[in-house]
């Protein structure tokens, strides 16, 4: 039970700096309550959805901003894609970028959009980062028969 | 110097005129060159002055060589009208001149001819009379003659022979008498006597002459033949008859008496006799002759005394007749009409003239007489040799002359003669008259005409000159004035253009910058969010942050402002709640204003239409400027913002104040009210309202004299403005222009008391047949009691008189103990009689019984607490005495913390709304109070004390759910009625903060919930508590039922958005695109609906959940092809848009392609269920 006590913890330390640092936003909260016994990984579930999509996006995104002639508004569309997606699983940081990549999309700005990228790529991965870790002493939890502190 | 050339050519033309008019014209010109002199002393300074201020030198130099010029031509014209006006007035003047002399000359000329005829004429007919008369008495004596002496025919004796000269005597002295003018008659008789009578007119005495009768012989000369008697009759004879003794004897002259002794004189004292020599052939002749006794020359005539019977001569009858008084004539003739006459022989001898100079010259031989020309007057002497000169010996024919000029000697002469043709006497008389003397006054008079003519003249064109002088500077004056408009109107154009310019510039410009700034914010937000961020530089970068929105904003103000300007600000006409985004504005102000210790008051008369159409966007920011420049400036009191709407009654009902103001704008009310006239009968079709606004403040107000410019661009009312508060004074500009692009006018009026009254009035339309909510009536049957107990005073005035006039009553308190008293006074009866003042008299009217019907409200401030200790508490507890005599309501602040929620909570204090309280907010309280008396009524009639359940209930709520779940789980039991105070403030906090559109929605979910709330449903909070008690609260799904279909082509979204609905209890069917959304509506069958029972068959789905931008068919596309599809049926299927955008261009396209609401991701759970309830329960309720 202590080591149960324990990971309880750590899980919570970690989700809390999750929101305090702005990584996740309220949208994360509302997932985690949507999961229940009928669909019991479904955070789980949404965000490797989130993970496979992201990547996807961002590989397409690389490959439009490579092209001789960008079209941006494919650029666009993706950068949209991707916010709302980010967006869905709370991953507020990745958005903000994405609204940032937007305007820059907007001006056709090609530096702006790399930079952009660049940064979406970062948060993107540092948001894997801490949703896999967490995901994980989530999975911990469970398989110590602990139950999932909720996080207000 | 152009002044000066007009005047040397003016002098040029006006030297010609003549002489005494130059010095008049000379000083005339004088006063014109000095007037004009000063003229351009007086306008070229001022000129140039005016110029010197914004013109170059160069312009200046330009517009002075143009002057210059100008003014040349402008002399040249007027000089050249001078001369043609001076030509064409001396031609008139020398016309009439000379048309009345001529005439004048001619008829004058006709009559001195007359004139000159006449008195030539008089002298020769009076010559000739003399003539005449001479013949006539020689004729008559001679006839004497013959007939005395053949009476003493052949005397015999001396006796007879005595008594025939006796005889003769008495007859010829009886001729003699009766003709004075006789000089003398003699008759000599054949023998030699002679007998003649003589007068002498110098000393006008008479003599007899008479010789002796000694040496005749009777025979002898009776004897005579012809020869001899030839011989014998000739002057010699006589003269020669020395021997004769002769003899005079005197006479008296009337009767003949000898009055004298007869005495011998000497042959040379005789006078001419005349002799047998002067009557050659025997018939009677004449001559002129001179005397020694007269200065004149005589006529003598001689006849013959014929002896019939012998036929031979007797005697010989001399009869001389003086010339004197032909001559006395003409002096009389000359006397009166000046000039000279002379008669002369045909020979030139001089017979008589009109002067006095003497006719005969003195010769040795005796007078003789002289020539004309040989005369001693100098005129005759002259006119004479003039005559001789010009005819010399030929003399015209008839020897008449005329002739009008001749000059003798220094003056102009007539001179006429004419012959008078006598037998043996021809004679000549010449006429000089002075010219002077017929046409003198002639010639003086058209001089004088002349000079009256010329000096008129001169005047007529002095006068023009001056007229034309006058005029022409008028056109010259108004030319210039012209040009210089021209170049006005022209600088104005380019000054208009360049301000356009600018315009577009800034507008241009400010666009440009926005795009930088917004992803300035962006980038810093990022890195706001960054985490290893030292505090320092947390700092320093939410300072740039904070100063990049401001950036931003005031590139929005001025992208506004030259919006404004450029005409491109359209304004939209959609319907909004004007009462609701005012309120939501005061709201938002009432944070700023609490740390400001400022009152931020609403009141809006209830005549105010609930809802109007317009562009609420700006409608908004018009407040929002107005009142955060109230808030910029107000450090202490309130601010108002009024509202009401133009009509008799609501100025009845805003009291004086509002009246007061109306008497300030009068020009406005009249018009107004002009405006209105006019759009009387066109309002009753659009409904457009007048709605007048008023911003009052108690900040530091506005100088008067500023209140026109503060509305200008970049105008601020101090100068210092700026350095203490910021700002850039676009705020009350662009809220100037768009009042008057909403038909509306904004102005300061004049306030009591400091601060600052800003008045606006609003044309807006408004949808026909709104009805007004009647208060009155809804209340006053409730019998509702109400304390207010409010600190800010203006707040609690306000809302005191409208609950008042609605029916309501009430009672005020400012302060704890104030409330304590009032309470104490109300309930418990005890204290009563304590009490004196005016409430609480009135509170003594209320007996017991009716404090039972009635409905108590108590409205707390939480400010009246004293939070600082922990009184506050016990004030809580005491409270708790009234608890379940009255509803309490209690207005919280923004910053209330939550131990203080939670305790009032836990009080059973259920009704709470935040700062500030206005009208709509009371009349929730005051709606759920009543809500809530009805159903304790209910619940007491059935006998179950439900109102305890309630309240346990209450108290048995999550303890650990934040403030709003608290206000959630509150509307259980009251009607939802704090959760749309909750909604509006997330409203209107996200309203104004970023941009972010959830207004349809929320409206939606208000007006959804105000029909539950009719209903008694109460699925809002249903579902809000299974959304935080969801494990115990499983059964119920608010979402039951409800078949949406949903179309999401990210899959995450797609399996959060499911995975939310199902929890509901709706059924979702996903889709990935636009395309198989279209195509599930087609084909029902394809809807996974096997678990529900059908109720309906068409539509297959409830709602529609609608991605907006999807591979193949995007969300637009796809509600397009959806919205074509129904046509022409009844249904409508709900389709809601979910889209990322956040911008209100989206929201505006999605509710342009059909769609029903908008929402955005990321998924709000409660807003989804919410718009999604709103929609599908809408139809059900209005199909059954």
């Amino acid at each position: 039970m202590d080591a149960v006590s324990q990971l309880q913890r750590q899980f919570v330390e970690h989700a809390t700096s999750l929101y305090r640092e702005g990584y996740l936003d309220d949208q994360f909260t509302q997932l985690q309550k949507l999961q229940d016994e009928s669909n019991p990984d479904f955070v789980v579930e949404v965000v490797t959805l989130f993970f496979e999509d992201s990547e996807k996006l961002l590989n397409n995104l690389a490959t439009a901003l490579q092209q001789e002639s960008i079209d941006y508004k494919q650029v666009d569309a993706h950068v949209h894609q991707f916010k709302g997606s980010s967006s869905s699983i709370g991953a507020q940081r990745v958005k903000n970028v994405c609204v940032v990549f937007r305007n820059y999309c907007d001006e056709k700005n090609l530096d702006g959009c790399l930079v952009c990228l660049q940064q979406a790529k970062n948060e993107y991965l540092l948001v894997r980062n801490k949703l896999e870790a967490l995901l994980n002493l989530e999975q911990q939890i469970l398989q110590a028969g602990g139950s999932v502190p909720m996080i207000t | 110097m152009a002044a000066k050339q007009h005047k040397r050519n003016y002098m040029i033309s006006r030297s010609s005129s003549t002489p005494p008019m130059a010095s008049f014209v000379k000083r005339l010109f004088g006063k014109i060159h000095s007037a004009v002199n000063s003229w351009e002393r007086n306008h070229s300074p001022c000129r140039r002055r005016s110029l010197h201020r914004d013109v170059e030198q160069e312009d200046l130099q330009h517009i002075n060589t143009n002057c210059l010029s100008s003014y040349y031509s402008v002399f040249v014209a007027r000089l050249a009208i001078m001369v043609m006006l001076a030509i064409l007035i001396g031609l008139l003047t020398l016309l009439t001149w000379h048309f009345t002399k001529v005439y004048t000359r001619t008829s004058l000329n006709a009559l001195a001819y007359g004139l000159r005829y006449e008195l030539l004429q008089r002298p020769v007919l009076r010559m000739w009379s003399i003539l005449n008369s001479t013949v006539e008495i020689t004729t008559a004596q001679v006839r004497l003659s013959e007939y005395v002496i053949r009476k003493y025919n052949r005397p015999e004796n001396q006796a007879q022979q005595v008594e025939l000269y006796e005889v003769m005597r008495d007859v010829t002295w009886a001729l003699f008498a009766s003709y004075r003018a006789l000089n003398s008659i003699t008759i000599k008789y054949k023998n030699g006597f002679v007998q003649a009578f003589h007068r002498d007119p110098r000393d006008n005495s008479t003599y007899y002459i008479y010789n002796d009768l000694t040496n005749y012989t009777m025979s002898g000369p009776y004897d005579v033949n012809m020869s001899s008697s030839h011989q014998g009759w000739n002057d010699q004879t006589i003269h020669s008859n020395i021997s004769a003794i002769w003899y005079r004897e005197p006479l008296d002259p009337n009767t003949g008496e000898k009055i004298g002794k007869q005495k011998a004189i000497p042959p040379d004292e005789l006078i001419n006799i005349a002799g047998i020599s002067q009557v050659p052939y025997g018939a009677a002749s004449w001559h002129v002759a001179v005397s020694k006794f007269t200065n004149s020359p005589l006529l003598s005539a001689a006849m013959p005394v014929w002896d019939e019977s012998q036929g031979n001569i007797m005697a010989v009858v001399g009869v001389t007749t003086s010339l004197y008084s032909v001559g006395q004539l003409m002096k009389e003739l000359v006397g009166f009409h000046s000039g000279h006459i002379y008669l002369t022989s045909q020979e030139g001898w001089l017979l008589a003239t009109s002067s006095t100079t003497p006719l005969l010259t003195n010769s040795s031989t005796g007078p003789k007489l002289m020539m004309a020309v040989d005369s001693q007057d100098p005129v005759i002497q002259t006119g004479a040799k003039w005559l001789l000169k010009a005819y010399g010996n030929k003399p015209p024919p008839n020897h008449e002359v005329h002739i009008e000029h001749a000059k003798l000697g220094h003056q102009t002469y007539y001179i006429d003669s004419f012959f008078l043709n006598l037998k043996r006497l021809p004679m000549v008389g010449v006429l000089i008259i002075p010219r002077k003397y017929i046409m003198g006054k002639v010639d003086e008079r058209a001089f004088k005409t002349l000079m009256i003519l010329i000096s008129a003249s001169v005047c007529i064109l002095i006068i023009g000159c001056v007229c034309i002088f006058v005029l022409t500077n008028g056109v010259s004056k108004e030319m210039k004035l012209r040009a210089e408009l021209i170049s006005h109107l022209d600088a104005r154009r380019k000054a208009e253009a360049s301000s356009n310019y600018k315009s577009q510039f800034l507008a241009n410009m400010s666009h440009e910058l926005r795009t930088p700034m917004a992803a300035v914010i962006g980038l810093l937000d990022i890195l706001i969010s960054d985490e290893c961020l030292t505090n320092e530089q947390y700092a320093t970068i939410s300072q740039i942050r904070r100063c990049s929105t401001a950036l931003l904003r005031l590139l929005n103000n001025i992208l506004d402002i030259s919006k404004v300007e450029s005409g491109k600000l359209v304004l939209e006409e959609a319907e909004f709640d004007m009462g609701r985004e005012l309120e939501g504005l005061v709201d938002m102000f009432s944070v700023q204003c609490k740390n400001h210790n400022v009152e931020t008051v609403i009141d809006l008369s209830d005549d105010m239409p609930k809802v109007v159409q317009g562009d609420s966007a700006r409608v908004v920011q018009i407040f929002a400027n107005l009142i955060s420049n109230s808030i910029k400036f107000t450090t202490s009191g309130y601010i108002i913002l009024r509202g009401w709407c133009e009509d008799p009654h609501s100025c009845i009902e805003n009291g004086k104040f509002s009246f007061d103001q109306k008497a300030l704008w009068p020009a406005q009310k009249n018009k107004l009210i002009q405006q209105e006239n006019q759009e009387k009968s066109s309002c009753k079709k659009d409904n457009r309202v007048i709605l007048w606004f008023e911003v009052d403040d108690t900040g530091c107000g506005i100088d008067p004299s500023k209140w026109e410019s503060v509305f200008e661009s970049f105008e601020q009312a101090d100068p210092s403005t700026t350095r203490l508060h910021g700002g850039t004074g676009l705020g009350l500009c662009i809220v100037r222009t768009l009042v008057n692009k909403m038909g509306g006018e904004i102005r300061v009026v004049k306030k009591n008391g400091p601060g600052t009254l800003m008045q606006l009035y609003l044309l807006l339309g408004t949808p026909v047949d709104m009805p007004l909510e009647n208060y009155k009536l809804k209340y006053a049957d409730h019998n509702l009691k109400v304390v207010l107990a409010l600190n800010g005073s203006m707040c609690r005035m306000i809302l005191s008189k409208w609950l008042f006039k609605t029916g309501v009553h009430t009672w005020e308190a400012c302060e704890w103990n104030e409330l304590t008293h009032i309470l104490q006074e109300l309930f418990i009866p005890s204290r009563y009689t304590q009490n004196l003042t005016y409430e609480c008299s009135k509170v003594e009217s209320i007996s017991k019984q009716e404090m039972e019907v009635s409905v108590f409200i108590i409205v707390i401030d939480i400010g009246l607490l004293n939070l600082s200790t922990d009184i506050w508490k016990e004030q809580l507890n005491f409270l708790d005495i009234f608890y379940k005599r009255a509803k309490f309501a209690w207005v919280l602040n923004h910053d209330t913390s939550n131990t203080i929620k939670m305790e009032l909570h836990n009080r059973g204090h259920l009704m709470m709304v935040n700062e500030p309280l206005y009208k709509s907010k009371m009349v929730q309280i005051m709606e759920a109070a009543i809500k809530e008396k009805m159903i304790s009524l209910r619940h007491g009639i059935l006998g179950g004390d439900t109102h305890e359940f309630l309240e346990i209930d209450n108290v048995h709520s999550d303890p650990e759910s934040s403030n709003d779940s608290e206000k959630s789980e509150l509307n259980c039991s009251t009607t939802g009625i704090v959760q749309v105070e909750e909604t509006r403030r997330t409203r209107s906090s996200s309203r104004y903060g970023i941009v972010n559109n959830c207004f349809l929605e929320l409206t939606e979910v208000c007006s959804e919930r105000n029909k539950q709330g009719a209903n008694e449903t109460f699925p809002v909070s249903q579902e809000k508590r299974m959304q935080y008690a969801e494990k115990t609260i499983s059964e119920q799904k608010s979402l039951k039922g409800v078949r949406i279909l949903l179309a999401e082509d990210t899959p995450i979204l797609q399996r959060v958005a499911t995975i939310m609905l199902e929890k509901m209890g709706a059924t979702v069917v996903v889709v990935g695109d636009g395309m198989q959304a279209v195509e599930a509506l087609q084909t029902p069958s394809e809807g996974g609906m096997t678990t529900q029972t059908k109720m309906r068959v068409p539509p297959p789905y409830d709602l529609i959940l609608m991605d907006c931008q999807m591979p193949k068919m995007d969300g637009y596309e796809a509600t397009k092809a959806i919205r074509r599809a129904e046509m022409g049926t009844d249904l409508h299927i709900p389709i809601v848009a979910l889209t990322a955008h956040a911008m209100s261009s989206d929201e505006a396209k999605c509710l342009e392609v059909g769609m029903d609401a908008y929402l955005t991701k990321p998924i709000d759970c409660k807003l989804m269920v919410s718009t999604i309830l709103s929609l599908t329960k809408l139809q059900p309720n209005s199909l059954t």
